[in-house]
């Protein structure tokens, strides 16, 4: 059992667990070989290969809600964070103190325990501190920490990070400490997570697609026998995709859990009898009342009529992928600028912007929406106001004190206009005045 | 009839074939495919049951975590026969919601520690039901029938312990629908098909040799068919073992005599099948359904004093409210 798995005894990085793995159904010789039947990665989920509402064009999957109530796809999702208590010689260290339970800090130090770290089982929210930990201010001075005061520390705590409503709970604590004594604390961070719109899934045949939309059971589909899919699969991804092995491991699945046995899934039948033959598995499926194609009738959730088609559907070894919405989801209104360019920053992690790129910005050239692309390039990333000299073509500058624009290169204020651009076109001026290229801006009647 | 319209009104009968505790096999006729799927959806997804759904940690040593435990929790079935009476806690005024109420919920307490060397199995029966009405269904089982053996049942695994790790809990169930969660569905399969009806061209079936008919008859994959052995007649043994796989067909045209069986689905009789998951019997499930399906309609149907609806919906109106 999982008690056994050493992952829950390491402090890893980084941990993605399934909740319930199970054993494939269709496996190898190979498989067997190297042991992999014995440490699950996925869940044998019943594929109806069908499309459904649309939600599952470009190889999406539509997917059951009762199946992942009951607990498909949940995964168990474990991040570290680490702080250090340095130990800076002459006896000073960092310190860890007991949280105040009162007072502006106190709501984000809730999950505090007395010695001042997080304590595990705590629900953690994003902007709650899981370390109280203050610094010396002034770190060589001689004399032991002991006789420092309390004023000689400045906080240095730590933030548990994470966009809004994304809450996790501290799994476990360590301490270790190094050959310079300093001693580290490793928080573990648990969040249990069931599968959501845009999460990724994969078969064992690369088939993988994003999760297009959740179905409640009662508009999934279902057959006279009872059974309802677990997952939709477009059946445009076999055409292209040529993942023969994956129909045959539909058949073969369904094949083993009608007679209750592991079938193996190669592509020929060998003679050693490791094997099964198409032909075999067929027979097995009309044995146990299912068509020898393993297509079946399927009756319509939301109608009740009988589809017009036939339903090839079996079970197939689906795995969850790491790839997570809720790693990847954002957007942004207003936010950081980067200082060097006063451009918005890039990226998810600096809460960057949504970049309109050069082939973007073609688009709307092209279209003519001239008024957009000036909002989209200018008023809404670096907008600077400059004052150009009309006679030297240079910036000048506006005197706050005095209330006059200047050109410190002509001396005076006479022809000084005043204009808007983007503040990294006034920086590549300055970059390639400091390289001894002078650009002259020549200005016109707007 | 007010409006003068037609009225499409059917009284659809219900035959009962088999009936258990936990499995009903029934039969709807004299209705159409969206009565029958309105059945089958509400057993599903608006049939109310009890099950736990807030659960406080105060220990948990064991190897699983507390949204693993609490998730299992919530998955053990309750049995529920006081769900239709109870209230849903979101809209039950005796009080805020905190499972202290007898009207909307009920409490359990688990607690288990293991001081042996074996591992310890934490299992349904370990949870302590403050309402002898609401229990584990596994339990209540064991208590109820005598023919039940106990040996086998050895409970819904929670977690399993070993020496030193302790486990102990408090756990709210509530009331709610399949909807919210599949937790609360009372149904384990709830499927219905079509009645076929099997009309074989006897003149054509005896120009068949037995053989023929022997390998006419094995084309389908399930039971359908058989030879008299009096008569070397072919029979339908078991018209609801077919499955519209439209085998026997494709085998009477590939033998050349397209014609030899007449396959139909009957468009106004299903055959149920309703598996219950112990929450309430199988029994009650198809008449709670019925209730609440019912309860559905009420609130469509325009009570008879609303003047204006006349205007707002017309002769949709006049037809719901039965006219
Ligand atoms: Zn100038
Ligand atoms: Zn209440």
């Amino acid at each position: 059992m999982i008690s056994l798995a050493p992952q829950l005894c390491r402090m890893d990085t980084l941990l993605y667990l399934l909740v319930y793995p199970q054993r494939p159904l269709l496996t190898t010789r190979t498989i067997e070989l190297v042991g992999y039947d014995k440490l699950g990665a996925g869940q044998n989920a019943t594929v109806a290969v069908m499309s459904y509402s649309g939600y599952d064009i470009e190889d999406a999957i539509v997917m059951n809600k009762a199946s992942l109530d009951r607990g498909f796809g949940r995964c168990i999702v474990m991040k570290k964070s680490s702080a250090m208590c340095q130990n800076y010689g002459n006896g000073i260290m960092d310190r860890i103190i007991r949280p105040p339970r009162t007072g502006r800090q106190a709501e984000r130090m809730q999950i505090l325990d007395d010695d001042g770290l997080a304590s595990p089982g705590e629900t953690i929210r994003p902007n709650d501190i899981y370390i109280n930990k203050q610094s010396p201010s002034v770190k060589l001075s001689g004399g032991s920490s002991a006789g420092l005061p309390d004023s000689a520390y400045k906080p240095s705590i730590q933030t548990f990070k994470g966009s809004k409503g994304e809450t996790a709970v501290v799994d476990r604590v360590a301490l270790t400490s190094d050959d310079e004594l300093n001693i580290r604390f490793k928080f573990i961070m648990r969040q249990v997570r069931r599968p959501e719109v845009g999460d990724k899934f994969s078969s064992r045949h690369g088939q993988k697609g994003v999760c297009g939309t959740i179905i409640s059971q009662e508009d999934f589909p279902f057959s006279e026998r009872g059974i309802c899919p677990d997952l939709i699969m477009n059946p445009h991804g076999f055409p292209s995709r040529m993942t023969i092995g994956k129909m045959i491991e539909l058949l073969g699945g369904k094949a083993g859990v009608s007679c209750g046995r592991f079938h193996y899934g190669s592509a020929f039948g060998e003679p050693s009898g490791h094997a099964d033959k198409v032909e075999d598995i067929s027979e097995t499926l009309v044995k146990n009342g299912f068509s020898y194609s393993g297509k079946d009738i399927i009756y319509s959730g939301i109608t009740g009529c009988p589809l017009q088609a036939y339903i090839f559907m079996g079970p197939i070894y689906y795995q969850k992928l790491k790839h997570m919405v809720l790693d990847k989801m954002h957007a942004r209104a207003r936010g950081p600028r980067v200082q060097l360019t006063r451009q918005p920053t890039e990226g998810r992690s600096r809460d960057g912007g949504l970049r309109l790129g050069e082939m973007e910005r073609d688009c709307l050239i092209a279209y003519g929406a001239s008024m957009l692309l000036f909002e989209r390039l200018m008023l809404s990333s670096d907008p600077f106001e400059v004052q150009v000299c009309r006679v030297c073509g240079l910036l000048g500058y506006y005197n706050h004190k005095l209330k006059t624009r200047v050109c410190s290169t002509c001396k005076n204020g006479d022809n000084i206009s005043t204009m808007k651009l983007p503040y990294a076109c006034k920086l590549l001026f300055q970059e390639l005045q400091s390289m001894n290229v002078v650009p002259r801006l020549k200005l016109a009647e707007a | 009839m007010e409006g003068g319209v037609a009225t499409n009104q059917r009284f659809p009968k219900i035959k009962i074939r088999e009936i258990k505790d936990d499995y009903l096999k029934f039969e709807l006729r004299e209705t159409d495919a969206s009565m029958a799927n309105a059945l089958r959806r509400v057993m599903i997804a608006e049939v109310p049951t009890i099950a736990i759904d807030l659960v406080e940690i105060e220990v948990n040593s064991s190897v699983l975590n507390d949204e693993f435990i609490s998730h299992r929790l919530g998955l053990i079935p309750l049995t529920s026969d006081r769900a239709m009476g109870m209230r849903f806690s979101r809209d039950c005024d005796a009080c805020d919601g905190d499972g202290q109420c007898e009207h909307c919920s009920v409490e359990f307490h688990l607690d288990v520690r293991c001081d042996q060397d074996q591992t310890l199995d934490v299992t349904s029966a370990d949870l302590m039901s403050t309402d002898p009405s609401v229990l584990p269904v596994d339990v209540a089982a064991k208590s109820n029938s005598s023919a039940y053996d106990a040996s086998e049942n050895r409970g819904i695994i929670i977690v399993k312990l070993r020496r030193g790790q302790e486990l102990r809990l408090r756990a709210i169930a509530r009331k709610g629908i399949g909807k919210d969660h599949a937790k609360w569905s009372p149904a384990a399969t709830v499927t219905f098909m079509y009645e076929p009806e099997i009309r074989i061209n006897e003149e054509m079936m005896e120009s068949l040799s037995i053989d023929e008919k022997r390998s006419w008859i094995e084309s389908s994959p399930t039971k359908v068919f058989d030879i008299d052995p009096n008569t070397q007649q072919v029979v339908v043994t078991d018209p609801e073992a077919y499955t519209y796989d439209e085998e026997v067909i494709k085998k009477a045209e590939a033998m050349g005599k397209p014609g030899l069986v007449e396959i139909e689905a009957k468009e106004d009789s299903f055959i149920f099948t309703v598996e219950s998951t112990g929450a309430i019997k199988a029994s009650k499930l198809v008449v709670n359904a019925i209730e609440v399906l019912k309860q559905k309609l009420d609130a469509v149907r325009l009570s008879d004093d609303t003047v204006e609806a006349d205007d707002q919906f017309g002769e949709l109106g006049v037809h719901m409210r039965g006219g």
